[in-house]
């Protein structure tokens, strides 16, 4: 799958430069562009709870580091990576790994035979891009709700992998979990949204 | 042999190019005849471009100007 948010290759340095010197419309940028998903990143790893906490202190940690960033990560993996610092800090706890074992299914068993052969046909869905997708509203709204129930984990994943286009090794790092788990984490956002979307062409 | 739910299992593996040679290749041939997995996986490369259009973002009720306003009061102490 090619990766899809490479879209944002602004110059980091100027944007740096801006930063460093005070410039408040590069602040008000990359807090509204990157607030967000820090928040997603703390929120996976602490829990809503002190996730906000958390986040303001990245931010005031990075803004500190500034001067010294030297850019061998893209400013938004690094900023991830002091939001991840600052909550498994906070967290104490060394190392983590995600009980997966939950029985969760991508499908469950009663739509396949004992075979393992789909009962029911999949429908084609009547919208064939994205954009035809985007443009019901209805639809537009199921997709935004669905990705808010989402677990904080798979948020933060599927946030990271397809909407950011983070390399999963960062991703793992970023969220000190394993590759494997980070694969099932985003598999089963997908299938959650693609369950979403499926339902609703159906109705 | 990889039947429909293994391929349900395995989608977004096999999408992203992580699957191991032979399960890609199992996976390919149960394709080559099953129409509805063919539909599934085009559909879920679909949700996924969807979804990276849409952009969802985390809910918060952070005012990020004066947030962001603060950084910039911190950071002039700094320098």
């Amino acid at each position: 799958m090619e990766k899809v948010a490479k879209h944002e290759q602004l110059d980091e340095k100027a944007l740096i430069a801006k930063l460093i010197e005070g410039d408040a419309a590069a602040f008000d940028y990359v807090v509204d562009r990157y607030h967000s998903i820090m928040l997603s990143v703390a929120r996976a790893i602490i829990g809503e709870a002190f996730a906000d906490e958390v986040v303001q202190e990245a931010w005031v940690s990075a803004i500190k580091a500034l001067p010294r960033f030297e850019g061998r990560a893209s400013l938004k993996t690094w900023l991830l990576q002091i939001t991840s610092n600052g909550a498994k800090t906070r967290l104490r706890r060394e190392s983590r790994q995600l009980s997966l074992d939950d029985g969760w299914q991508a499908e469950p068993d009663e739509k396949f035979d004992k075979r393992g052969h789909r009962i029911d046909d999949v429908l084609p869905w009547n919208m064939e891009t994205p954009d035809a997708l985007l443009e019901n509203d209805q639809l537009r709204q199921v997709i935004e709700n669905t990705f808010q129930k989402l677990p904080p984990h798979q948020r933060a994943v599927l946030t990271m992998a397809d909407i950011e286009g983070l390399e999963m090794t960062e991703i793992c790092n970023i969220l000190d979990i394993s590759s494997s788990n980070a694969r099932v984490l985003l598999h089963r956002a997908r299938t959650m949204l693609h369950h979403s979307i499926e339902k609703y062409q159906e109705s | 042999m990889f039947e429909c739910k293994d391929v349900a299992e395995e989608a977004s593996n096999y999408l992203d190019g992580d699957l191991p040679l032979g399960k890609r290749v199992g996976l390919f041939l149960h394709l080559v005849y099953c129409s509805c997995c063919r539909r599934y996986l085009q559909q879920l490369r679909q949700t996924i471009t969807t979804v990276a259009v849409l952009r969802p973002q985390e809910q918060h009720q952070t005012d990020t100007q004066a947030l962001a306003e603060k950084l910039r009061a911190i950071s002039k102490t700094e320098s």
